[in-house]
């Protein structure tokens, strides 16, 4: 049993609630992070209970998990975002919604109520603490996880985690941990986050970020590791709902959240991958090929990863880098060549050999993936030269060679100049990368 | 506009003439089995470079007219009986793990010798091992006795009859396949195997479910074109576009999908790009 894939509602914004959970269900998401709000399953409504089992049955036809998330921004003042909260005078309002989405959670048989502290002084703490008592004291008997959210008064994992010890680690106080916050904020990756909380995890947000910034992004465009991400929840044996959080998304959401379980599903199969070859390092045989099809686009920097895995645990690397080259596809010996700048040092005799071999073929991609960083520390420099001008005569950009205007020398610029003389001399255009070269130089 | 999916054709054998004359006719995607080339090959690393070819180089080629190219892999009957040969089997699971690879093919007799039925049975394995259908080439000789006994280790081997493609039938070994209940493949050519009428004869009386057409045109005397002149054979017979479709497109399709690895988009990434040219030139443009 494994964790389950949802999306989060709060980025369905601009869709009634029963399309977007048709859409997150056709899309083949398991679960969803419903977060109440005005449009989306009222706590307010007057007909409250009858639109909750309403729900609660839709959810069980599509299959849904749940978990409850109070984020919404105005359904409690329409004039100030987010306010009330915990760490509010009038912290009371925001206790008994807290409340109300828990009696919600129990009617939908939702993992939990998902919640945070808000933004204030650290004064406020033991206000808020005693906020969180009163929510667990009230209404049934349901899980809530405090949410450490960027700029709040807790922003990081060790003072949500302070605060339940404070409170006397009560059982139904757990956390709600978005990764992409941990990117934003803790001091720790993500991965190492997800360890800490271990067993008090009971949900999770998934987007990318970049550090000290709190702004949800898609994923591949932060800074967050994906498959160590994944790797660390299945590490913890975690099963609850993982939803993807990307709050200001709604415009586009369909696109946004097709896109978000491609990349999931990518990276839940390079993780499991991952596994697969420190367990048995021979697996990547067959893992390595298939990278392809089950990565798409990222496929190099899966195929390194998995090289990377594969020497760690690799009794003999260099031959194993040497027969997934010997018998790879190009996209193959593209992924070996690149992974050679991160594994080859242990070998360089063998890596040169490779890098040799696919500077005499006639692939663009491949006498590109091999002047890479790797070339320049270990590749003589007469074969790097002409790698070089194979690129020139290939049409191949220059800037895919690492290091080209350190490593230029008057040798280079000589064969490049004589170059430009035969073309000139055949009435034929000289390459700009080539002149551009040669311009730098005089 | 006829779209064609020749589920049977080897390419290597071919000139870029036909790649142009096979776009032309509607030709859009196809499948390269690995077979004998007509040189007996002497050892694995010559299996290993035409593998390479088939994954790489031919499928670029195709690419540049506009046709998706994929490759079964196997070691074919013939040469199963070649002990310096049969050692691929040892490589051959690497290269049934990668893009392309639509199936394990041409496997199955040529002269129905022990080594041939052990080819045979590891390789049917393999296919399972690797959630590929499989492409299974019926003998010249005594072919009624081969496509029996050929049936007979398919069914023990557990793999399930619509995976399994049987190939260069006619009208005498055509029936017991149907009731097997795996896909039929026939074979047209200029002088050997099926013809066009024989083969439309066949359809009406078949009817087009599981049933796929090829040229199977290879280095010998054959016809790259033979699929579209079976389909307008089928319409001139009375057979409406429709069910033209359905044996010249849809089924290579729903057959080789079950590999899940199917993309009927022509494959061009990895070479050189077609405007430079310089790829297929192999030197300064």
């Amino acid at each position: 049993m494994t964790f389950h894939f949802g999306y989060g509602t709060n980025g369905f914004a601009n869709h009634r609630l029963d399309d977007a959970l048709a859409v997150i269900a056709d899309l083949g998401y398991t679960a969803v992070a419903l977060t109440l709000d005005h449009h989306h399953l009222d706590p307010f409504a007057d007909d409250v209970v009858k639109q909750t089992e309403r729900v609660a049955a839709r959810l069980h036809e599509l299959g849904l998990r749940v978990v409850v998330e109070t984020g919404a921004r105005y359904l409690l003042d329409p004039r100030r975002k987010h306010h009330p909260t915990l760490v509010s005078e009038d912290q009371a309002v925001r206790v008994d919604f807290l409340v109300r989405a828990k009696q919600i959670a129990l009617e939908l048989g939702a993992d939990c109520v998902s919640f945070w502290s808000g933004v204030g002084s650290p004064e406020a703490w033991d206000h808020l603490k005693s906020g969180v008592a009163a929510v667990l004291e009230s209404g049934p008997s349901v899980p809530i996880g405090l949410e450490p959210e960027p700029g709040m008064v807790v922003q990081r994992l060790d003072q949500a985690l302070r605060l339940r010890t404070e409170l006397g680690n009560p059982d139904l106080l757990r956390i709600t941990l978005d990764v992409g916050h941990c990117v934003a904020v803790e001091p720790q990756d993500a991965a190492a986050c997800i360890r800490q909380a271990g067993e008090l995890l009971v949900n999770v947000q998934l987007d990318d970020m970049l550090p000290g910034v709190h702004e949800h992004l898609e994923f591949g465009e932060g800074q967050l590791d994906l498959p160590a991400t994944l790797a660390a929840l299945t590490g913890i044996g975690y099963t609850g709902v993982a939803a993807v959080e990307l709050p200001r998304h709604s415009h586009a959401a369909p696109d946004v959240a097709t896109r978000a379980l491609r990349a999931l599903r990518a990276a839940e199969w390079l993780a499991d991958a991952e596994r697969a070859v420190r367990a048995d390092p021979g697996a990547i045989d067959t893992l390595f090929p298939a990278a392809g099809r089950a990565v798409g686009a990222g496929q190099d920097a899966a195929r390194v990863r998995l090289l990377t895995a594969f020497a760690d645990v690799s009794d003999d690397p260099v031959d194993g880098f040497t027969r997934l080259y010997r018998y790879g596809t190009s996209a193959e010996r593209r992924g070996v060549l690149r992974g050679l700048a991160e594994v080859g040092d242990c070998a360089p005799a063998a890596g040169v050999a490779l890098v040799e071999d696919a500077l005499r073929s006639n692939e663009t991609d491949l006498v590109a993936a091999a002047l890479g960083p790797f070339a320049t520390r270990h590749l003589g420099r007469h074969a790097w030269r002409h790698g070089v001008l194979k690129c020139l005569f290939m049409g191949i950009p220059l800037t895919v060679v690492d290091g080209l205007d350190r490593h230029s020398d008057a040798e280079l610029l000589r064969m490049v100049a004589a170059f430009a003389d035969e073309r000139r001399a055949a009435g034929r255009p000289v390459p700009a990368d080539a002149l551009a070269l040669l311009g730098k130089a005089s | 506009m006829m779209r064609i999916f020749d589920p049977h054709i080897h390419m290597t054998s071919r000139t870029t003439d036909d790649y142009e004359a096979m776009h032309d006719a509607g030709v859009r995607a196809l499948v390269e089995p690995a077979f004998w080339l007509g040189q007996p090959r002497t050892s694995v690393g010559s299996f290993v470079d035409y593998f390479d070819s088939l994954l790489g180089w031919e499928r670029f080629r195709a690419a540049q007219f506009g046709i998706a190219h994929h490759c079964a892999l196997a070691l074919n009957p013939k040469e199963a009986n070649d002990p310096r040969c049969a050692e691929v089997l040892e490589v051959l699971p690497r290269y049934l793990a990668k893009d392309g690879v639509v199936a394990v093919g041409e496997v199955g007799y040529d002269s129905m010798t022990p080594e041939e039925d052990d080819a045979f049975a590891r390789q049917l394995e393999l296919a399972l091992r690797h959630d590929l259908p499989v492409l299974v080439h019926t003998p010249h000789r005594d072919k009624q006795a081969g496509t029996k006994r050929t049936l007979d280790v398919v069914r023990e081997s557990g793999l399930a009859p619509h995976r399994v493609l049987v190939d260069h039938l006619n009208e005498t070994t055509v029936a017991m396949v149907a009731d097997a209940g795996c896909w039929m493949g026939f074979s047209v050519y200029p002088d050997t195997k099926m013809d066009e009428e024989r083969m439309v004869a066949l359809l009406a009386e078949y009817g087009t479910e599981r049933m796929l057409v090829n040229s199977a045109a290879d280095w010998g005397r054959s016809d790259p074109l033979k699929t579209r002149k079976t389909g307008l054979a089928m319409l001139d017979a009375g057979f409406d576009e429709s069910e033209v479709d359905t044996v010249l497109w849809r089924n290579p399709v729903e057959f080789y999908g079950q590999s899940g690895r199917l993309s009927l988009e022509p494959v061009t990434a990895g070479a050189v790009d077609a405007a430079t040219g310089s790829s297929v030139l192999r030197g300064e443009r």
